[in-house]
């Protein structure tokens, strides 16, 4: 019985400090701003590194970062009616796309990203062989599995399966795609009048699973190629520097990261599962401040430093490449204007 | 006569006023599932026409087919292996066995996710089981195996837990009786332990089906094709939304209520 009240009392002790400590705690915590983003999962290395520094130099203000896909992130604000200071999307079109009029006015395009060939340099097969001149030929060789996500569900599926097209029209090969995806996958292609290649991804992909791997999201894949069980998979180049994979740095006329080579991206497009056809095109990150932010001073604060020296740092650091200056397009915030190129037509 | 029946049904009443009780209390339970899935289905009711026409799929049905066949599979493998398993833990004391219960249990607590990249590391063409089985020529990744291993490892807790406890239940006096009358110690098992543990062993196994039939995580790392029920409507919420993957849920659930269903009656009729 005494042990008893002995343990009772202590507990009810232990309570009390602990609310104590917790209302004191909270007492004397300054007054916190939250500043919202709603950002693409690609970018949550980056921005969970530029959250950090933002935070060190702005005290009173906590930054909650949202990550998800790019079009899950725009939804957030435009579907859902959550409100938040930063919306920042891993393709700048859908900002106007999905957000003009009414829930934003402007865009500042500031990185971009490419599609690079990951693997496990102990593992992969032919991995001490391999070169930006020879990988697609060590793809074909028996034996090597090669990965890319699903088409139909993830942007990095499909810009995998176009830059496999790409490389046929880049290396004059006109067996690499046949070879790669046509033989190995429900996959179809056919050229047409205008000389543009449309692909068509059906529902069932039908991998032929000893040399094609396919998993829902690209991600998945760096956890298969770091085991081993994979020898190559397609990645945003942003994705293997963050996990340390080594890769190969695809040519830039074939791997949607440089705007010089649009044109010649634009030569391919891809049909998926949903009928959607979407056109090759290159990989680039917009940032806004929604017309709804509930403390938009904050946001257009935050999007100055991502853009800024320290954010383009942490973007090159991350394995991204930032466009320096930025280049910003519709009604930009006067704020801005100084630290962007403005582009108008678009 | 009549005020005598009458005071026996208010007696029968008070003496039964605990279940009631229970069964009320018990009743938030079904209500919790059945409202849910019970949504589920009316919303389905709605697009009847887009369930017969999921029911033709034979993408769907093969999806299905995979799922329910590479269950049974990996439910057989738990039950030939988890069977004596869980005899020997029932029966046993040593030391060190509740580690080893709690190793059993392992799965039960690991997330999927992690559980699937675990596995696929050692099953793997390079991985520790993999290797040697890829050198028989033996796939396991991205191949039938591949999900009947991830079930497996899922599900197996399930059937091992609860046969223990079935053994558990059975006087081990009986076994003592059945030995001294000159029964072998494998007869007396196979006559007298498993048959009284066989209701224990009975759900184990219908648990461990359910269980193996309803992974996706781990499913998904190790074999994501040949695609399986699980990943087919994760794959059509993805890309079409609910309206496409609602009538696989549905579909599956159906077929599976009722093969558990008919497993309870057959097994009732049997007895």
């Amino acid at each position: 019985m005494e042990r008893r009240n002995i343990l009772a009392s202590g507990i009810v002790i232990a309570v009390i400090v602990c609310v104590a400590a917790l209302s004191f705690h909270f007492a004397s915590a300054p007054p916190v701003q939250t500043l919202k983003v709603f950002h693409a999962g690609s970018l949550a290395v980056p921005l969970e590194e530029a959250e950090k520094q933002f935070e060190t130099l702005h005290p009173n203000v906590d930054v909650q970062r949202e990550s998800m896909g790019s079009i899950a992130a725009i939804r957030q604000v435009t579907d859902v009616g959550k409100r938040g200071e930063v919306v920042a999307s891993a393709d700048y079109t859908l900002i106007p796309n999905m957000m003009y009029p009414e829930y934003a006015d402007w865009v500042v395009r500031f990185a971009t990203n490419d599609l690079v060939l990951a693997y496990n340099p102990e593992k992969s097969k032919y991995a001490d062989e391999i070169t930006p001149e020879n990988w697609y030929e060590i793809l074909r060789r028996d034996g090597v599995i090669f990965a890319f996500s699903s088409p139909n569900l993830d942007p990095c599926g499909y810009r995998a399966v176009m830059v496999l097209q790409l490389a046929e029209l880049y290396y004059d090969d006109e067996k690499i795609f046949d070879d790669l995806i046509l033989d190995n996958t429900a996959i179809t292609i056919r050229e047409e009048e205008d000389g543009t290649y449309l692909i068509t991804t059906p529902e069932d992909l039908k991998p032929n699973t000893a040399k094609v791997s396919i998993r829902p999201k690209s991600v998945e894949l760096v956890a298969l190629v770091e085991a081993g069980g994979l020898d190559y998979a397609f990645e945003y180049r942003s994705v293997a520097v963050q996990h340390n994979l080594s890769y190969v740095d695809l040519p830039a006329e074939i791997d949607l990261g440089n705007v010089a080579h649009e044109d010649f991206y634009n030569k391919v497009k891809l049909q998926n599962a949903k009928g959607e056809t979407i056109t090759a095109s290159t990989i680039i990150y917009g940032i806004t401040v929604p017309k709804n932010a509930p403390n938009p001073e904050f946001g257009l604060e935050f999007v100055k430093f991502v853009i800024g020296d320290a954010g383009q740092k942490i973007i090159e650091d991350t394995g991204q490449t930032p466009i320096a200056p930025a280049v910003g397009s519709g009604e930009l915030p006067e704020e801005l204007k100084d630290v962007v190129i403005t582009e108008v037509n678009k | 006569m009549k005020l005598l029946s009458r005071w026996s049904g208010i007696e029968k009443l008070k003496r039964e006023k605990i279940f009631i009780l229970f069964l009320f209390l018990g009743l938030f339970l079904i209500a919790f599932i059945c409202i849910t899935i019970g949504n589920m289905f009316y919303k389905q009711a709605e697009d009847f026409s887009g369930l017969i026409d999921t029911a033709k799929d034979p993408v769907v049905l093969k999806a299905i087919g995979i799922s329910i066949s590479m269950a049974l599979v990996s439910t057989l493998i738990a039950f030939f292996f988890g069977v004596p398993l869980a005899y020997f833990l029932a029966r046993k004391e040593f030391i060190g066995k509740s580690i080893i219960e709690g190793i059993v249990d392992v799965p039960l607590m690991i997330p999927h996710i992690v559980a699937g990249i675990a596995l696929y590391g050692v099953f793997m063409r390079y991985g520790l089981i993999g290797a040697p089985l890829k050198k028989l020529g033996i796939g396991i990744t991205d191949a039938y195996p591949g999900i009947v291993v991830a079930m497996l490892f899922m599900s197996l807790p399930y059937l091992v837990d609860t046969a223990r406890e079935g053994f558990k239940e059975v006087d081990p006096r009986l076994e003592n009786v059945a030995r001294s009358l000159g029964a072998s110690h494998w007869r007396t098992f196979r006559e007298i332990t498993f048959p009284l543990a066989f209701p224990s062993i009975r759900s184990g196994a219908i648990l461990s089906w359910g269980r193996a039939i309803s992974e996706f995580s781990a499913v998904l790392i190790l074999a994501y094709h040949p695609i399986s029920a699980p990943i087919l409507i994760y794959e059509k919420f993805t890309s079409f939304g609910l309206a496409a993957s609602r009538p696989i849920s549905v579909l599956l659930i159906s077929i599976c209520f009722v093969i558990f269903i008919l497993l309870r009656v057959l097994y009732k009729r049997m007895k």
